[in-house]
């Protein structure tokens, strides 16, 4: 997804210093147009009227509830405008063959699936890879059923050669443990409500569930960080703590991680055995000139 | 305007002037009159305006394409090229012909409508491709010489052959020598045959057991890969695997896409509308439409209900059936729906090669990777 340029007020910037991105329902959206947001669509009215007149303002379409329209996809398939789709899929386990529907849309312009992690996950997981579609898998607070199906989706994603497309959070944790300067989990997932700000039909800021809407979401995962070590949180002595910043302990703090450590751990050692390969790897001339890590 | 692909399969006859034994097709005497050519091409830019679609393959084939003769095709090409040109769109013509009939007169057409190149068919051995008035052996000889004056002419030429008893009983490493060192073609494609269309006693030659139909194409394969893959010889599938796995642009047939019901349609030349070639000629129950008598293809095909059973297929096997389990789903979803509908009388189902096709898949996931290595050793030196 494309990143939003540095041309907001003052008021609208995060902890960061970095320009927030703002979510707006569509019926909303109309009206902050005056730097770059995302527009929520959940209508196919709304979902053509979007995709049809976005003006560039608009870094991509967030798309809920929509994939078992298809005729709305088609039209999405005809037109090759610019903006962007992430296309959200409530229920993967039962909507993935629907995936079908995105196979021509991605000829055309930008496509990604993002979906809880819910039982039968993986499936959407799978169609989303051999279509070729970068997915954004969110997490939650897996159960250990949940957990055995998250870690055959990362043994999926490490070792299935049809597997060409980032998935996300996998992508990016292996790439920070193979050298690649990146970002926290929140981030990677778009969930630290002070870069990524969502608002409801109201208008008014969504924050991240079971998190108090007050003081105002400026330093939200420092403060939620702080929080879970001073409650005496597992956080503090995790290894993951400074990629994970504590984003498995929302909205339970009570959430015991053991499993979610296991699959950091699959992936910090799938890491640890690319680094030993690339250690033995004798580039030609040719490849030497290219970077061998994760882009 | 998107890069969408969209390709027509045209069949301006379905006339043939030989007497193949298996064909499926029904070969009524009728032909695609130069009066409708300019409805036709008005409803195929008129869908192309509709769906942002720059640019149309049309696949000439029928019957006998040559059937219409070198003069019906020139007209009709400036016909398509003049419409084409006023609302900024392009068609690009191929030719798939027998080429018993071709003759120096078609050069023209062939170079200038067909950028000098055909495809064309042939078994081996050929024991059911025969002359109205001859025997198999007859047919070859006369192949075989109209072949050698295309290319005398500078025309390429690609062949199709489709596999039997007989090819499978003579072995790869003879089907090889045929098409490449007898023949000296290099671009040529196998296919699975199916038998589509009325069953006779010829469809038998084509009902291959899957385990001697993947123990030979795998020879096939190693032969190819062993003689004919750095020499420049292009066999399809296997070249098209080739890219794939070692990460180049690949060009997947037909019965390997996501959904080939995103990708063409074929029209006969009553207008008839249907997903390819072989439901268009065989199986009226699964037309879409009639694209003379419907004003509008773009709607035709979205509300075809016909058509809604190929958009669903993919989807359906992954829901019911084991593909979504299978290793080779990306390059594969589920195969080919002619082949599957003419083998189980149902579409909805994976294609009954599956088990053929992941032999080859693998076989070319491990040549991709040893060409890979190599590549790495040679730039390397």
């Amino acid at each position: 997804m494309a990143q939003p340029p540095l041309n907001l007020p003052p008021d609208d910037r995060s902890g960061s210093g970095t320009p927030a991105l703002p979510f707006f329902p569509a019926a909303l959206a109309g009206n902050q147009l005056a730097g770059p947001l995302v527009v929520v669509v959940d209508t196919p009215i709304d979902f053509c009227r979007w995709l049809n007149e976005a003006p560039p303002e608009v870094q991509w379409l967030q798309v809920e509830g929509l994939l078992g329209e298809p005729e709305i996809w088609a039209a999405a398939a005809r037109q090759a405008s610019a903006v962007a789709l992430d296309v959200v899929v409530s229920q993967p386990g039962s909507e993935f063959s629907s995936l079908y529907r995105l196979a021509d849309v991605r000829n055309v312009r930008d496509v990604r699936v993002t979906f809880p992690m819910v039982p039968g996950f993986s499936k959407a997981l799978r169609l989303a890879a051999a279509l070729q579609l970068p997915v954004r898998l969110l997490p939650g607070q897996p159960d250990d059923a949940l957990v055995e199906e998250l870690l055959g989706a990362v043994d999926f994603y490490l070792h299935d050669p049809s597997v060409e497309v980032p998935v996300e959070f996998f992508h990016s944790f292996l790439a920070s443990q193979s050298g690649v300067p990146g970002s926290d989990l929140w981030m990677i997932l778009e969930q630290d409500p002070d870069e990524y700000r969502r608002h409801d039909q109201q208008g008014a800021l969504i924050y991240p569930e079971g998190a108090l809407p007050s003081p105002a979401p400026s330093g939200f995962v420092t403060r939620f960080e702080q929080n879970l070590a001073e409650q005496g949180a597992e956080c503090s002595g995790c290894r993951w703590q400074s990629f994970c910043r504590g984003y498995f302990k929302m909205p339970d703090p009570d959430y015991a991680c053991a499993g979610i450590i296991r699959v950091f751990d699959a992936l910090a050692k799938a890491a640890g055995e690319m680094a030993t390969d690339l250690a033995a790897w004798q580039p030609s001339p040719q490849e030497a000139s290219q970077s061998p890590a994760i882009p | 305007m998107n890069a969408r692909s969209f390709s027509v399969i045209l069949l301006p006859t379905a006339e043939c002037n030989v007497a193949c034994e298996y064909c499926f097709e029904y070969k009524e005497p009728h032909r695609l009159s130069p009066a409708l050519v300019p409805l036709l091409t008005k409803r195929l830019l008129d869908h192309m305006e509709n769906e942002d679609i720059a640019e149309c393959e049309v696949y000439w084939q029928g019957g006998e394409a040559l059937i219409m003769g070198p003069a019906w095709y020139l007209e009709t090409r400036d016909a398509m090229a003049k419409a084409a040109r006023e609302r900024g769109r392009r068609f690009v013509h191929y030719l798939q012909t027998n080429l018993i009939s071709y003759s120096p007169a078609w050069n023209d057409v062939i170079f200038d409508m067909f950028n000098g190149s055909v495809g064309t068919s042939m078994d081996f051995p050929n024991h059911h491709r025969k002359l109205f008035n001859g025997s198999a052996d007859d047919y070859s000889r006369v192949w075989r010489q109209r072949l050698d004056e295309a290319r005398a002419a500078g025309i390429r030429v690609g062949v199709i052959a489709v596999l039997h008893q007989g090819s499978l009983a003579a072995g790869a490493d003879a089907f090889y020598r045929h098409f490449v060192e007898e023949l000296g073609l290099d671009d040529f494609q196998v296919n699975t045959p199916f038998p589509g269309g009325p069953a006779n006693d010829s469809a038998i030659e084509f009902q291959l057991d899957p385990a001697a139909l993947a123990t030979f194409l795998g020879e096939l394969f190693d032969i190819w890969v062993d003689r004919g893959l750095e020499a420049g010889v292009a066999l399809g599938p296997f070249d098209a695997l080739i890219d794939h796995f070692t990460g180049r642009p690949a060009r997947l047939p037909c019965i390997w896409k996501e959904n080939c019901s995103n990708q063409f349609i074929s029209v006969d030349s009553k207008g008839t509308v249907a997903q390819c070639d072989c439901w268009v000629t065989s199986y009226p129950d699964y037309y879409f439409g009639n694209i003379f008598r419907e004003p509008d293809l773009t709607r035709m095909l979205s509300e075809s209900p016909a058509r809604r059973q190929f958009v669903e297929r993919p989807g359906k096997l992954v829901e019911d059936g084991d593909c979504l389990e299978c290793r080779f789903l990306s390059i594969c979803h589920g195969g080919c729906p002619v082949r599957t509908y003419s083998a189980l009388g149902t579409m909805h189902a994976k294609d009954p090669y599956c088990e053929v096709y992941k032999v080859i898949f693998a076989k070319a996931e491990s040549e991709g990777r040893n060409l890979r290595q190599r590549r790495t050793a040679k730039a390397a030196v």
